[in-house]
């Protein structure tokens, strides 16, 4: 099997091209030639669809798309090129599990199928940007203690002694260093230390300071994981390979982060579908992840939500799920903030569809396409993990007719969904509660949401 | 063949992304003496105003705006040496520079944002991505930049924007350009407070901004 290296030797030697001509006369016109050859087409009336023969074709293209098109690195100009034979290799012998996590936390985090009534794995939290180290302490011990949650996300730090984390400063290798001992230290006041921390490192934009900051004596464990992350469309640069390359000499685990962008490079639904079944080959392929954070989003407004970018999802991951051993955290990035309905209707969607789809792991969605600085809490991430406990206890045709009633109470509100409250207005920085409102609210979307057929357990 | 149907195949080449067509249809169109600009202007332009419609009507996305400018500029290369033999000049709608600031490599908004723009008739001048503050200023001020355009898809490295627009003061170059910023966590609200002249949330409302903030100046 390709090792590394043989992948790098090939961004050397692959054939040479502007990245313009890759868009334009490699990834774009072969993209529309799989879709038209394997027949992909978007059903709005269905956006979780039960047909399996339909998921194991969408896998085939994927599989066709990748062994036309390969990855193009940025920092050479050439394509990395697999030949069909090759990727069927990496796929027979692909562990699809990953282990994290320390002492009683380590676990084993594998597979799912879709209709599959165990229960994904659940990687709890945000990335999301916190102003203060109070807040970012209460956030990750509040994560930990949710019982469920298997693995954490902690959230980025904006600065460091008043000075903006800017990408690749000295003020953002501080910053991470802060980050991962806040993330460490909430961790242990939850009484779960040993949990792993797998988006690593949020503060880290550059992948020097990643680099630098994931040094041992800093806190951090081959246990946790690492995010190296493609980019848009089936691209990569010198820098996640330079990631991979530390991380695979230190035996630490690499989780593959992609996004396709739906109306971007990928064009409609069926492309978009395509590449993000394709990006999971990826993930094996280039950066040899052993997990995978895989979130499309619209191009419009950065969400996940939208009817097609739900249809991307389950299809995609339901031709994942049936045929690539990479485990893949699916995670939903949501057009409302904490402290709405809206949002909790959105995440409810995201989740049955993810979920009953046969996501091995769901990640507790972001509010607000985690762009608003402090714009997250505790409770949306203890609401993703029942939503997704009682997600499983459903099939893909139960789920699609749940989705399409939660649309009709959101879909028309996207471009405009509100941004709801920062965790100060919602939360008490001092002692960790939610507000009286928000509980008020949550309890009352969760009834509401069991009228509709969510069986919370 | 009419003047109108010459211009008419010239549309349906750009919406159908045929650069073999458009390039045949160009060069009859010259054989048959139609001014060069009139087909840029009643063609190829219409064809591109078009295209980018259905974009922001969210019926066609970014493969086919970038079939479409590909074609606009295979239809360029047997016109533009008619155009320059004439002495005569495309009118431009605007110049703006464009790019990604240092430490962030993302490039699909900035990208879209290019595309939209040159489909709306401004010359695009497009820096890439991970882009040093100071190669920003240095840039516009060599293209004669009408209007600087800053993405940022990471909150870490939107302080990068505001330092552009700090170095610009402190060089008294301020009121030379536009700046303009966007990205996936930028707001109205940042924009207003590192003093920014807009905020593009989509690729179509950048537009609107840029074209808004040029008649200002007009």
């Amino acid at each position: 099997m390709l090792n590394f290296l043989d992948v790098y030797e090939r961004a050397l030697k692959g054939p040479i091209m502007s990245e313009e001509e890759f868009d334009i006369k490699v990834f774009i016109p072969r993209l529309n030639e799989v879709v038209k050859r394997y027949g992909i087409h978007y059903n709005k009336e269905n956006p979780v669809p039960s047909d399996d023969m339909a998921a194991d074709n969408l896998f085939e293209a994927a599989v066709d798309f990748m062994s036309q098109v390969g990855v193009y690195c940025q920092d050479t100009y050439r394509i990395i090129q697999f030949s069909r034979e090759e990727i069927l290799e990496v796929l027979r012998e692909a562990p699809g599990r990953c282990f994290a996590g320390e002492g009683k936390e380590a676990c084993v985090f594998g597979m799912r199928r879709p209709d599959e009534k165990k229960r994904p794995w659940f990687h709890v939290g945000s990335g999301i940007v916190a102003t203060s180290e109070e807040m970012a302490t209460n956030l990750i011990e509040a994560y930990g203690s949710i019982s469920e949650a298997n693995s954490i996300s902690i959230s980025a730090l904006e600065s460091i002694r008043g000075i903006p984390a800017m990408a690749g400063s000295p003020a953002e290798f501080y910053a991470a260093i802060r980050g991962i001992k806040i993330g460490r230290e909430a961790l242990r006041r939850a009484g779960r230390p040993g949990l792993p921390i797998m988006n690593l490192i949020s503060t880290a934009a550059a992948a020097i300071t990643t680099i630098a900051a994931s040094a041992p004596q800093f806190g951090l464990r081959t246990t946790d994981g690492w995010l190296c992350g493609a980019l848009s469309e089936m691209k990569i640069d010198f820098g996640a390979l330079n990631k991979v390359a530390y991380l695979h000499s230190w035996g630490a685990n690499v989780g593959a982060e992609t996004a396709p962008v739906l109306g971007g490079y990928c064009g409609g639904p069926a492309g978009t579908a395509v590449v993000s079944t394709a990006y999971i080959l990826m993930g094996l392929l280039v950066q040899k992840g052993n997990y995978q954070l895989s979130f499309p989003v619209h191009f419009k407004n950065g969400c996940s939500i939208n009817r097609d970018v739900l249809w991307v999802v389950s299809t995609s991951c339901q031709a994942a799920s049936r045929n690539i051993p990479m485990p893949v955290i699916w995670l939903g990035y949501m057009a409302s903030g904490p402290n709405t309905k809206t949002y909790f209707y959105e995440a409810a969607a995201h989740l049955l569809c993810a979920v009953t789809s046969g996501a091995p792991a769901v990640q507790t969605p972001h509010p607000f396409k985690a762009v608003k600085i402090d714009g997250i809490t505790p409770m949306e991430a203890k609401f993703g993990v029942e939503m997704g406990k009682a997600a499983c206890q459903l099939n893909r045709e139960e789920a699609n007719a749940l989705v399409i009633k939660l649309l009709e109470k959101y879909e028309s509100q996207i471009e405009t969904a509100p941004d709801g409250n920062r965790y100060q207005e919602c939360y008490d920085v001092v002692t960790g509660k939610p507000g009286e409102s928000y509980v008020r609210l949550y309890h009352e979307i969760k009834e509401e949401l069991a009228e509709m057929g969510i069986p919370f357990e | 063949m009419s003047k109108k149907q010459f211009m008419k195949n010239i549309v349906i080449s750009i919406i159908d992304g045929d650069q073999d067509k458009i390039q045949e249809s160009a060069r009859d169109a010259l054989k048959a003496n139609i001014d060069p600009l009139e087909v840029v202007e009643l063609g190829l332009s219409k064809g591109m105003a078009i295209v980018g419609e259905s974009f922001e009507q969210g019926e066609s996305f970014l493969p086919e705006l970038l079939m479409a400018a590909a074609t606009f500029n295979a239809a360029m290369e047997i016109l533009m040496p008619e155009i320059e033999a004439q002495n005569k000049e495309i009118p431009k709608a605007g110049t703006v520079l464009i790019g990604t600031v240092k430490g962030d490599v993302h490039n699909l908004g900035k990208n879209i944002v290019s595309m939209v723009l040159k489909t709306n008739g401004f010359s695009v001048v497009d820096i890439g991505v991970d882009v040093p503050s100071l190669n920003f200023i240095e840039e516009a001020r060599k293209v004669k930049a009408d209007v600087i355009a800053l993405s940022s898809l990471m909150t870490t490295t939107m302080p990068s924007q505001k330092e552009i627009i700090e170095i610009l003061e402190e060089k008294n170059l301020r009121n030379e350009y536009f700046v303009i910023v966007g990205g996936g966590p930028v707001s109205q609200q940042w924009a207003d407070e590192i003093g920014a002249d807009g905020f593009g949330k989509t690729a179509v409302d950048a537009v609107d901004l840029i074209k808004r903030l040029l008649s200002q100046r007009d």
